[in-house]
């Protein structure tokens, strides 16, 4: 039942996600509200496949690829859909949309059959340390949306050709100060999802903090941040350069995230791929 | 005197180099670009395993640069001191204003002041300034706080404040780093990981550490009880070779008494004397023997042998038994064993006991028939140890560090005035203005709110 859910919420995120690009491309209201309206319908089977495979494994799904890479499809959305609300920033949705698909797409590709649970990841941490994490990860999304949005926009106010581009995109300072908020959120749950990982690490394997390549790269990841938002207060890297270092950042999230089971060795590679 | 003031403007710049927020950026960004190398290069791997994998010319350079142990070389530690000292310096050099500006906020709402705010309004009130004064006060108390009033000649100020505490946040997280690297110094000097492999029904006193040449003595004995393991079973029931859960029963003896007892699993561990024993791993303590009884079908006593794998074992007045295969799941009935039967002049049969039915040999009809009664392995435990006198003030730290940032990232000092004077027409000239730490964009709208409602108050 569950994974035949996901695979339908895919379908809704891929209609959602094409409504908000007709929109971009057409201007049509109706293109985005239908968008929303389908992304909602999505989020919410979604959240109930989650449920409803938390019920069936016994355990919170967010243990291997599938399962996080599913998880932070749901996130994605359901962020971007809040950050919609209060900013009313239809055209984000072109941007974020097809990255919730992305992720759920692939996320169809990897076996869906629930697996049993490593007994090292049998912990009530795991919840807590994951979804602090995936939701933090899924706000620097919303973050590096607009930075890209916001070069896109830069571009074409430098050249002074305020055409199609311009109409569609959010004024810059709407996309700089989307970017800091964004940060004020998402720095805060890295930071919590570090230091419940830290807490879990230590009941665990007796050490708080052992560099390994994943705890390596949030770290890398919270350096990144940490430098952007003192750049931000303090030396005036606004605009331009807080777009690219949100990019950045993002990209180093992923990393964290994808790369560094794909590509490196450690502690955190134990079962398979895992968050 | 000339030289008094060269030494200053030195000592200035050293001390601006060290406060300066464009050294605390380029820290962290070489710090995090840095430690990319470490999570490339595998860390802390017998040379040999190097020497396989790069050229030797490559080897030589990565050692020098202690590549292979680069989060504990001098280069990475020294960026941490720099870290750490950067961090230090900028809170003493700003601490004491934000202090200052804390304890002696700006009450009166002069030009000056009125100028460098963005949220100013003013309009006129008939009435008694007084008056006035009164129901302003009362209405600054109900969105602010308590407003604190001053009176210059007939001009009367008020001001209140609200999140002033979130001008400590930044510092309060600072100081939870420094704090977080003390724990993390004490860890290191005091303390130390190691490991203890421990059969059944063994016990160990010494716990060889990694990096350490000799091993720890503990005032203690450690025992393992037993170890047991499950497995997961399939959707038939049958147990797959998925480990679900290890864990060690395990005691501490002390003077020879056993002063505490726990079983152990991944995520659970037990701590004496603050030293925690963590299940970590296990492992075979030589190989498993299979247990089968002989029965005899005419109502002979039934004896029970533990075959080691490939080894003949005699039955006198029958011939040899051998165990030659284990199947965990043998033609989708559970586990089952193979045995080869030798009898002086026979060629030799082989013969499959599946463990779920004991009597299934008996349709052979020989003088004795077999059941398998499962495989014993002996195990012995993995155990990390760890002795870390400093993890609970990198705990003190961690929560410090999330209070800072709660402080810092949701909470905004928000300061409102109000000034009233007598205006040339006889009424009352009211001059509002606010501002906010932080999150402006909210604090604009709340400073919108503030001016209809004060507007509207009524004598």
């Amino acid at each position: 039942m569950h994974i035949a859910l996901l695979k339908v919420t895919t379908a809704f995120y891929l209609v959602g996600a094409l409504l908000y690009l007709y929109f971009i491309v057409t201007l049509k209201e109706r293109g985005a509200k239908l968008g929303r309206m389908f992304l909602l319908i999505g989020v919410v089977l979604h959240a109930v496949g989650f449920v409803a495979r938390y019920v069936a494994a016994g355990y919170t799904p967010i243990t291997n690829l599938f399962e996080s890479l599913s998880f932070f499809a749901l996130a994605i959305v359901a962020v971007f859909l809040v950050t919609e609300l209060r900013y009313n920033l239809r055209v984000l949705g072109a941007f974020i949309a097809p990255l919730g698909f992305v992720f759920s797409v692939f996320s169809a590709f990897q076996s869906g059959e629930v697996a049993r649970l490593a007994p090292a990841l049998n912990s009530y941490w795991l919840p807590i340390h994951v979804m602090l994490l995936f939701v933090g990860n899924a706000v620097f999304a919303i973050a590096f949306g607009a930075g890209i949005m916001y070069l896109l926009q830069e571009k074409e106010v430098k050249r002074k050709r305020l055409g199609a581009i311009f109409k569609r995109l959010p004024s810059l300072d709407v996309l700089d100060e989307i970017n800091y908020k964004c940060l004020t959120v998402g720095f805060p749950l890295l930071t919590l999802g570090i230091i419940t990982g830290s807490i879990w690490a230590e009941y665990a394997w007796g050490s708080y903090w052992s560099w390994d390549p994943k705890e390596t790269w949030s770290l890398i990841t919270w350096l990144l941040y940490a430098a952007l938002l003192h750049g931000r207060l303090t030396v005036g890297w606004r605009g331009r350069k807080a777009a690219i270092l949100a990019i950045v950042g993002f990209c180093a999230v992923l990393f964290t995230f994808l790369g560094v089971n794909l590509l490196l060795p450690g502690l955190h590679t134990y079962s398979s791929l895992s968050g | 005197m000339a030289d008094d003031k060269r030494t200053q403007s030195l000592m200035d710049k050293v001390w601006n180099f060290f406060t300066s927020l464009k050294l605390a950026i380029t820290v962290l960004i070489i710090l995090a670009v840095s430690s990319i190398f470490g999570t490339i290069i595998e860390q802390n791997q017998p040379m040999e395993k190097y020497q396989q994998v790069y050229t030797d010319a490559s080897v030589r350079i990565m050692d020098a640069l202690n590549l292979f142990d680069m989060y504990h070389s001098w280069w990475f530690l020294l960026l941490l001191v720099l870290f750490t000292v950067n961090l230090s310096c900028c809170t003493i050099d700003r601490l004491p204003r934000v202090v200052k500006i804390v304890r002696n906020p700006k009450t009166t709402l002069d030009e000056g002041l009125e100028k460098s705010l963005g949220l100013v309004d003013r309009w006129k009130k008939k009435g008694a300034l007084d008056a006035w004064v009164e129901k302003y006060a009362e209405a600054m108390g109900k969105e602010i706080g308590k407003p604190r009033v001053t009176r210059n000649s007939d001009i009367v100020h008020l001001y209140a404040e609200s999140g002033v505490v979130s001008r400590f946040g930044v510092y309060v997280t600072h100081l939870s780093i420094v704090i977080i690297f003390i724990g993390a110094i004490v860890g290191n000097v005091f303390g130390y990981k190691g490991y203890a492999n421990i059969p059944e029904g063994g016990s160990v006193r010494q716990i060889p550490t990694r990096g350490g040449t000799r091993p720890v003595d503990l005032d203690f004995e450690v025992r393992c009880n037993k170890f047991s393991l499950t497995f997961y079973n399939d959707k038939f029931g049958n147990p797959t070779q998925q480990p679900k859960e290890y864990a060690s029963d395990l005691s501490i003896i002390e003077n020879g008494r056993e002063v505490l007892r726990k079983k152990i699993v991944v995520n659970d561990p037990l701590q004496y004397k603050g030293i925690w024993f963590y299940q970590s791993s296990y492992g075979p303590t030589g190989a498993a023997t299979a247990q089968v009884a002989v029965v005899d079908p005419a109502g002979g006593p039934v004896t029970g042998l533990a075959l080691a794998a490939g080894q003949k074992t005699a039955l006198p007045g029958y011939g040899t038994i051998t165990g030659v295969d284990y199947q965990p799941n043998f033609q989708g009935s559970g586990p089952a064993l193979l045995v080869v039967l030798e009898k002086p002049g026979q060629p030799p049969a082989q013969v499959w006991l599946p463990q779920g039915k004991p009597d299934v040999d008996r349709k052979r009809n020989d003088r004795y028939f077999f059941s398998f009664g499962g495989l014993t392995q002996g195990f012995f435990t993995g155990l990390q140890v760890a002795k870390d006198p400093g993890v609970n003030v990198v705990w003190v730290g961690c929560t410090l560090m999330v209070i800072g940032i709660i402080i810092a990232f949701f909470m905004s000092h928000q300061r409102l005035w109000i000034r009233l004077a007598p205006s040339a027409d006889g009424r009352v000239e009211i001059v509002l203005a606010g501002a906010a730490s932080r999150n402006r964009l909210a604090f604009e709208k709340k400073f919108e709110k503030i001016q209809d409602d004060f507007k509207a108050v009524s004598a």
